[in-house]
């Protein structure tokens, strides 16, 4: 593996009045790594990478992404040429083809990849010309990657790519990033899946309540032995992190959604 | 540009393939100039229906000075005369039927101007209540004078009469007077409505967010919007004005300074609307925040009628309104062909519309804290 570094985060902190979202993380993300980010709602998963992508400031530390700083504003401009960004919850336009949202995020860059070769790569070919409303949740996903993907980064980001979607929907995206890896695209990833981070992971952080509790290849931070109860314990609060059995996941479908009003 | 063109072509796209603001788009300017014109394009000499009861009969005949005063009401034109029955109970019949003026000569009217000592009994609504009173009262004031002079035998001489020359070319109706405040106040509504709109639903999306983390500045997203907002201030405008020729038979037409003035309209509304967005999270907000800048500016510009009638304090506010120089410039261009005042005004609109948008780039925040 080429051991540049894609992403370098400094002793980073985010406070909203007298909250600490992230309190003081650090980690190194080498280029062409797949980077989990696990724990569960509130952690300060999405915080973390909206200050790499440059949509929110930091309170102190640094953060660099592709050695260019996020506090810099020229390092910002170079930052955004060169990442690609799946934000959480992200919708496109309604009434836009699959195609055309495309070339319009295509367009916001002035480079990247053919199109029609990345609705292929995202297996959309049979609704190129089909409208953003009219498809699946698992179509629409796919469609969402494919614009973190229009400018060939040298970075995604994808926070939270798989939430929502049916096992079948969750395999495809996985397929999809382990695409990217062999591409030796880095790929910073969060999720409260500890299966999906075991099974696409180089690098594996848990974060729970803004601070990073374990690190390291998913074999070494034990990640199979990571439950609820361990957050639990952590700091008292409910989480939502599960195992990678599909049984496990539907009968805790009911706690988990518990866990999300609580937490 | 590359940017800016994605984002007109992407709203524009997104515009045809929606059929209910497709509709409304078209819809909107059609019913304004539908409704506005069926107002206001009624003849300009305006009438007001009066009752007469001539109480003043003899031998089941009116006498000869009731019948001249009822004449001379009649030949002025401005009113529809109901003759009542001398007969009727007056008082009766205007709670009965909800007659809003009659005009009663008193019997003994003859007899009582000749030893000079007449009236006639006018009841109507005080002009406080109903505003056409004072007219109605003013043309019966006339009418009473020169029957005076006529029965005296008093007739003044003529020092000066009025001659009436128009200071507009066409033979305009006031619907004519009309269109240009129409186009002003559809540009504004198009403009502000579809800019807050817009962000707020992209930002609800997690489009801004997501086009934030491109290369695009927040300054070719506005001119991006602010271009398909023109691009639908243009139809509009062809919209009403076609409407409007082809049933009213308006006769303005926009020169070439007018477009300008459109033109410029077309940029500084967006642009506010920019800067509105920036405060509106949600799209249930959108609309009031617009209800709340629309409305005020619809009745306080002097788009419905001249702002000479509003008080002091109100035309004092009118002149840091946005619409009002749109209203003065288009008029100044359509009607009075005063180059001078539609540049002046097109200058002030997109001073305008600069200042918002920049402002709009300025503050506008994709960035969160």
């Amino acid at each position: 593996m080429d051991m540049e570094v894609a992403i370098e985060v400094k002793s980073l902190v985010k406070k909203y009045g007298n909250l600490t979202a992230v309190d003081g993380i650090s980690f190194t993300v080498h280029k062409g790594e797949v980077f989990a980010f696990v724990g569960p709602n509130g952690a300060g998963k999405t915080t973390t990478v909206e200050i790499l992508v440059c949509l929110r400031n930091l309170t102190s530390g640094e953060a660099r992404v592709n050695g260019f700083n996020v506090q810099d504003r020229k390092g910002q401009q170079e930052i955004r040429k060169r990442i690609g960004v799946l934000p959480q919850d992200f919708n496109t336009f309604d009434l836009l083809t699959v195609k055309e949202n495309l070339i319009y995020y295509k367009k916001m860059y002035g480079h990247g990849i053919d199109i029609d070769k990345l609705i292929e790569l995202v297996d959309l070919k049979d609704k190129t010309n089909a409208l953003y409303k009219n498809l699946s949740g698992g179509l629409k996903k796919r469609l969402a990657i494919a614009t973190a993907l229009v400018n060939d980064p040298e970075v995604v980001f994808l926070d939270e790519p798989t939430t929502g979607l049916d096992p079948r929907a969750r395999r495809d995206m996985w397929n999809l990033v382990k695409g990217l890896k062999e591409q030796g695209t880095t790929v910073f990833l969060t999720t409260h899946y500890m299966d999906e981070a075991e099974t696409l992971a180089d690098t594996v952080a848990i974060i729970n309540s803004g601070k990073i509790i374990a690190m390291g290849t998913p074999p070494r931070v034990n990640i199979k032995t990571w439950r609820n109860e361990d957050f639990d314990r952590q700091k008292g609060r409910k989480a939502i992190i599960r195992s990678a059995s599909p049984n496990s996941f539907r009968s805790k479908a009911g706690k988990r959604r518990r866990c999300c009003r609580s937490s | 540009m590359r940017r800016v063109l994605a984002i007109l072509n992407g709203a524009l796209r997104t515009w045809y393939r929606s059929k209910p603001t497709l509709f409304w788009t078209l819809a909107f300017p059609v019913l304004l100039m539908l409704l506005f014109g069926a107002i206001f394009s009624v003849s300009q000499d305006p009438t007001f229906d009066l009752h007469l009861q001539n109480q003043d009969i003899v031998d089941g005949q009116p006498t000869v000075l009731s019948k001249t005063f009822s004449d001379m009401l009649n030949k002025t034109e401005i009113f529809n005369l109901h003759i009542v029955d001398s007969t009727e109970n007056a008082t009766l019949l205007i709670e009965e039927q909800g007659i809003q003026r009659m005009l009663i000569i008193p019997s003994g009217f003859q007899a009582d101007c000749i030893s000079r000592n007449a009236s006639i009994i006018l009841k109507m609504a005080p002009p406080e209540v109903e505003t056409a009173s004072a007219t109605v009262r003013s043309v019966v004031d006339n009418v009473v004078e020169i029957f005076n002079a006529v029965v005296s035998g008093q007739s003044p001489p003529k020092v000066v009469t009025i001659e009436f020359e128009s200071i507009v070319s066409e033979s305009f109706q006031f619907i004519d007077w009309f269109v240009p405040g129409l186009i002003a106040m559809s540009l504004m509504t198009t403009g502000i409505f579809g800019a807050i709109g817009w962000n707020t639903r992209n930002r609800e999306l997690g489009i801004l967010k997501k086009l934030a983390t491109t290369p695009l500045s927040k300054l070719e997203w506005i001119i991006g919007v602010v271009l398909y907002e023109l691009v639908m201030a243009a139809i509009s405008t062809v919209v009403i004005l076609t409407i409007g020729i082809l049933v009213f038979d308006v006769k303005v037409l926009p020169s070439i300074y007018s477009i300008f003035l459109i033109v410029s309209g077309a940029i500084a509304f967006p642009g506010i609307g920019m800067v509105v967005a920036r405060f509106v999270k949600e799209s249930d907000a959108a609309d009031a925040a617009a209800n709340a800048i629309t409305f005020p500016m619809m009745f306080l510009s002097g788009t419905f009628f001249p702002l000479e009638m509003m008080p002091d304090f109100l035309q004092q506010i009118a002149k840091v309104l946005p619409l009002t120089y749109l209203n003065n410039g288009l008029r100044d261009s359509m009607i009075y062909g005063n180059v001078t005042s539609a540049l002046t005004n097109t200058a002030i609109m997109l001073g305008i519309g600069a200042f918002f948008i920049i402002l709009g780039a300025l503050i506008t925040s994709w960035r969160e804290e």
